[in-house]
């Protein structure tokens, strides 16, 4: 296993994916508008993708890719899905604000 | 594990045999489900399958009685489940004795039954019942395993429960019914624990295989599966101590007593015990345990009989004390001799019951004795029958009941029993009496219907405002013709004379020729008591026994003074045998008071406090973790999002500690 | 490895903006900004398709789907009203656990021993050449022959999500004009029975 690419230690590239999914963790449990909130689960996706494929290019094993393959699909879903979430509750609703939305109350 | 090698009969197919066994179903299906449609052609169609019946087992005879390398009988497969595990039919001398009297006893009855019956409301559901009653009876006896027999057992107690209540609006019929099932039942259970026992050891249900295992099974296991399969047999046969349901199912209609609580399906504990007297044989001791119980029945029986004021109750509790001779007979060893009671009392006893029916019917449904006397001349062919039969149960030397209840009692001290030697020959006397006095007492004297039943004693007449009538014209009341009735009393007069001799000429007599290849030639612990002595020793007892009761009953100053006496004898009967030695009570109190008090102690302490308080604690913490999980449900998405990265920590941080793989 | 800690920050930078900007759409630039830099990171890892994927889906799919839906929600109400957004005190902290975990699981995993290659491995080789591990063929290879069952099952999620979005967003109005004319219909028609009664 490569420890390094391109002059790059491995733990770097681990570094950065860890940072960009704090980053979007932090948006999406903080951010009350949905879109944002979103767009910052697309962020932690992508962070887990460049994971894999960090990986994936350690191993020399496109698995890491085809599973990065396999996310982006699982996130073009979800976008899809939560948008359309999005649209129906602003239908019924003037705004857009996740915590005006507390029908799942126990 | 299993051998199928140990099968008891020649196998083969023979149709004639399950032909034999399906065509009563059949019958009981067809009267069932067109009952309306059939009217009186019903009780037709079921005795004319009875009679078929009766033609296929005397067609089946060659088959029953073949002997092929060691195999006697026949032998059908039927049904082949797993290893071990195959139902099918046995025909060999036992089963053909019992299938010749289930059938031919059993389609005089049905013929009897389509007079007795008539003008009763369900005429086709009672013939039903009988069809289904055969059927059961011959699954029984034709089983070659345990399971078919026990599907019989309870097919019987069930055909049984069915026509005890089948005048259901009598409250004293159902009860009786119900008590004749429990208690049926829990006979049931035993042989279901035997059953248990033997598949464990063998890993079989065939009586082949079982028997064959017969020294292999161990001193206490084998005593367990003879006592358990007696329990059962004593359930079905009423024996002390479970025979109290036998008095009270005379409720039922005087043929079924006839058929079902006197010639065949009582003695199906006779035939469990001859079935598997390999495995009495092995044990002496179950055999002194049932040689006893047969002992104290024919006994306990006797002095009950002696006492009894209903014709019906008399000849049941004399059917108890002769099967008490016939469990007797069979547990001892003696099991030529045990059969030979069942086939001899199966002619007279049935004889009697329909004797009985036709006293019983000619009064307009009167069964108290006390109500009756000097029917003789009223009733000259139901006396001559009753004479008969009461001449044959007493063992009057050349009818038949004399030469099988000799066998017995001579059976017994044959196998080193003298102290049941001495029993049978005192119940002999006894049984004298009683038959006697209900002789004297119904056909004497004369007739007291018209006495006032609180001059006779009588405190609870059973059918108060009832008026007793003699049936002097019998063409009013749409009557079937009288022959229905008497024509299958007086065939079975001509058993009941002559069936005792086919015993005639010891060891060499037809009997012995017959049953030699099932029970073997038993082994005599020789007492020097000889065959005529036992014989002149039992007549003198039987003597006696009749002379009492004349004495008491029959001479002329008692037949003049028969109402006071009666008075007196009712009012002044001992309390003891009033109540039947208590064992209803004793019954009650062991049984149903403990399950009751077990019942109390289960719902005052067991069901609220443990059952119910686990329930509340139950629901105590669902409901303190509902809260608990329900105060995570905030519908704030962006709480559960909180919670989702808890979650992701968690998993990483143990991933972190543990390492990833 | 210059380039690396350009693209590095441009990445966390354009991150924050995202995760900051006041208005949607500002996330959305960002995020495009985001997405085109790590498709340069995935070449520099060897992963053509994916980059080209990044682009196509992510950038040109995804992005444009958000950028529809805020368009859709601005038209109708002039302005989304929202509270002030606060970080408040356990999220930020579950936040922090999660992310400190997540980089012990890193560190860990970068650490660990390598397990036993489970596809077949194409040589490295300078990007943009075929039969070279992370090329269009050799990730074709992959996804066709021994990954087919994770390609299939691709398809079987996009096909969920599709009736998923239809049922949920989708106009089912056009029933209800149906079921007035039917209930009109069956006025007219009683009326008229009873009148001819009449």
């Amino acid at each position: 296993m490569a420890t390094s690419f391109a002059g790059v230690p491995i733990f770097d590239y681990e570094a950065l994916a860890s940072i960009l999914f704090f980053i979007g963790l932090t948006g999406a449990i903080a951010r009350r508008n949905p879109l944002v909130m979103l767009m910052s689960i697309e962020l932690m996706f992508n962070a887990a993708n460049l994971a894999f494929i960090v990986f994936a290019r350690a191993w020399l094993n496109n698995a890491g890719q085809i599973f990065a393959f396999l996310v982006i699909t699982v996130a073009a879903a979800e976008a899809a899905i939560a948008l359309a979430i999005v649209v129906v509750v602003f239908r019924s609703a003037p705004q857009v604000d996740v915590d005006e939305v507390r029908v799942l109350h126990g | 594990m299993a051998n199928p090698e140990h099968v008891m009969g020649v196998v083969g197919s023979y149709p004639l045999l399950v032909t034999l066994w399906l065509l009563p179903l059949f019958g009981a299906i067809l009267c069932w489900a067109f009952g309306p449609q059939l009217k009186r052609a019903a009780g037709w169609a079921a005795t004319l399958i009875a009679f078929l019946a009766f033609g296929l087992t005397i067609a089946s005879w060659g088959a029953g009685t073949q002997s092929l390398n060691g195999a006697l009988g026949a032998d059908q497969p039927l049904v082949s489940w797993m290893a071990g595990f195959h139902l099918g039919l046995l025909l060999d001398p036992l089963s053909l004795l019992w299938a010749c009297i289930i059938t031919g006893v059993g389609a005089l009855i049905h013929l009897y039954s389509i007079g007795y019956m008539e003008g009763d409301s369900a005429f086709a559901r009672f013939f039903a019942y009988m069809n289904f009653f055969l059927f059961a009876m011959l699954t029984l006896v034709l089983s070659d395993n345990f399971v078919g027999l026990l599907i019989g057992w309870g097919l019987v107690g069930l055909a049984s429960y069915f026509l005890i209540g089948f005048w259901f609006y009598k409250p004293s019929a159902v009860a009786a019914a119900r008590k004749a099932f429990v208690i049926n039942v829990a006979g049931d259970v035993g042989i279901m624990f035997a059953i248990f026992l033997i598949v464990q050891k063998t890993g079989s249900i065939s009586f082949g295989n079982a028997f064959a295992a017969a020294d292999t099974y161990g001193p206490t296991l084998l005593l367990a599966i003879c006592i358990s399969l007696f329990i059962g047999a004593a359930a079905k046969s009423a024996q002390v101590p479970l025979h109290t349901w036998l008095p009270d199912a005379m409720e039922g209609p005087t043929p079924v007593s006839a058929l079902i609580h006197a010639a065949t399906m009582v003695t199906a504990g006779v035939y469990l015990i001859a079935r598997c007297a390999p495995l009495w044989s092995h044990d002496g001791n179950a055999q002194l345990l049932v040689g006893t119980i047969g002992g104290v029945t024919a006994l306990v029986g006797a002095i009950l009989g002696m006492v009894q004021w209903d014709i019906k109750r008399i000849l049941a509790y004399s059917t108890m004390s002769q099967i008490g001779y016939m469990i007797m007979g069979v547990g001892v060893g003696a099991y030529e001799a045990g059969v030979a009671h069942f086939f001899t009392h199966a002619f007279f006893k049935a004889q009697l019951f329909l004797g009985s029916g036709l006293i019983i019917h000619a009064l307009a449904n009167e069964q108290d004795v006390r109500r009756m006397g000097g029917l003789r001349k009223r009733l000259p062919f139901a006396f001559i029958a009753m004479l008969v039969g009461v001449l044959a149960i007493c063992g009057i030397p050349g009818l038949s009941g004399s030469f099988s209840k000799d066998a017995v009692i001579q059976g017994a001290l044959d196998r080193g029993h003298p102290w049941l030697y001495a029993v049978g020959i005192l119940t002999a006397g006894m049984t004298a009496y009683y038959m006697f006095r209900m002789l004297f007492v119904t056909f004497f004297g004369k007739y007291r219907g018209d006495v006032d039943p609180s001059e006779l004693g009588i405190r609870h007449p059973e059918f108060a405002g009832t008026e007793t009538h003699l049936a002097d014209d019998g063409h009013e009341q749409h009557h079937a013709p009288a022959w229905l009735m008497n024509v299958p009393v007086a065939i079975l007069i001509v058993p009941s004379i002559f069936a005792g001799w086919l015993l005639y000429g010891g060891a060499n007599s037809p009997w012995h020729r017959f049953f030699d290849p099932q029970f073997g030639v038993g082994h005599f612990v020789g007492v020097p008591i000889s065959e005529m002595t036992t014989t002149l020793v039992t007549l003198a007892c039987v003597a006696v026994g009749i002379l009492v009761a004349y004495l008491r009953y029959g001479t002329k100053v008692a037949r003049e003074k028969s109402v006071e006496r009666l008075r007196r004898e009712s009012i002044g009967m001992s309390p003891i045998l009033a109540n039947a030695f208590y064992f209803d009570v004793a019954l009650d109190a062991l049984f149903v008071k403990t399950s009751e008090a077990l019942g109390r102690l289960v719902s005052r302490i067991l069901d609220p406090h443990v059952v119910d308080g686990a329930v509340r604690e139950a629901t105590i913490v669902t409901q303190w973790s509902g809260a608990l999980v329900r105060s995570f449900q905030t519908g704030l998405v962006r709480a559960y999002a909180v919670f989702l990265a808890v979650g992701i920590a968690c998993f990483a941080a143990f991933y972190a500690f543990h390492g990833v793989h | 490895m210059i380039a690396f800690w350009i693209i590095a920050a441009v990445l966390i930078v354009s991150a924050l903006w995202t995760v900051t900007a006041r208005k949607p759409i500002y996330s959305v630039v960002s995020l495009l900004l985001n997405f085109a830099a790590l498709a340069t990171t995935y070449l520099i890892l060897h992963a053509e398709f994916l980059a080209v994927m990044q682009i196509i889906v992510y950038s040109g799919a995804i992005l444009m789907l958000f950028v529809f839906v805020i368009a859709l929600l601005n038209s109708g109400i002039a302005a989304v009203v929202l509270g002030r957004d606060r970080v408040p005190v356990a999220p930020a902290a579950a936040a922090a656990l999660a992310a400190v975990a997540f980089v012990a699981t890193a560190i860990a995993a970068a650490h660990a021993p390598a397990i036993a290659p489970i596809a077949t491995h194409s040589p490295l080789g300078a990007v943009g050449r075929g039969n070279v591990f992370g090329s269009i063929g050799d990730f074709g290879q992959a996804l066709f022959l021994s990954r087919l069952l994770p390609f299939e099952i691709t398809a079987l999620i996009l096909m969920v999500a599709v009736v998923g979005v239809v049922l949920l967003a989708g106009d089912l109005t056009p029933y209800v004009p149906t079921r007035r004319r039917a209930e009109q219909t069956r006025r007219a028609l009683r009326e008229a029975i009873l009148r001819e009664g009449k």
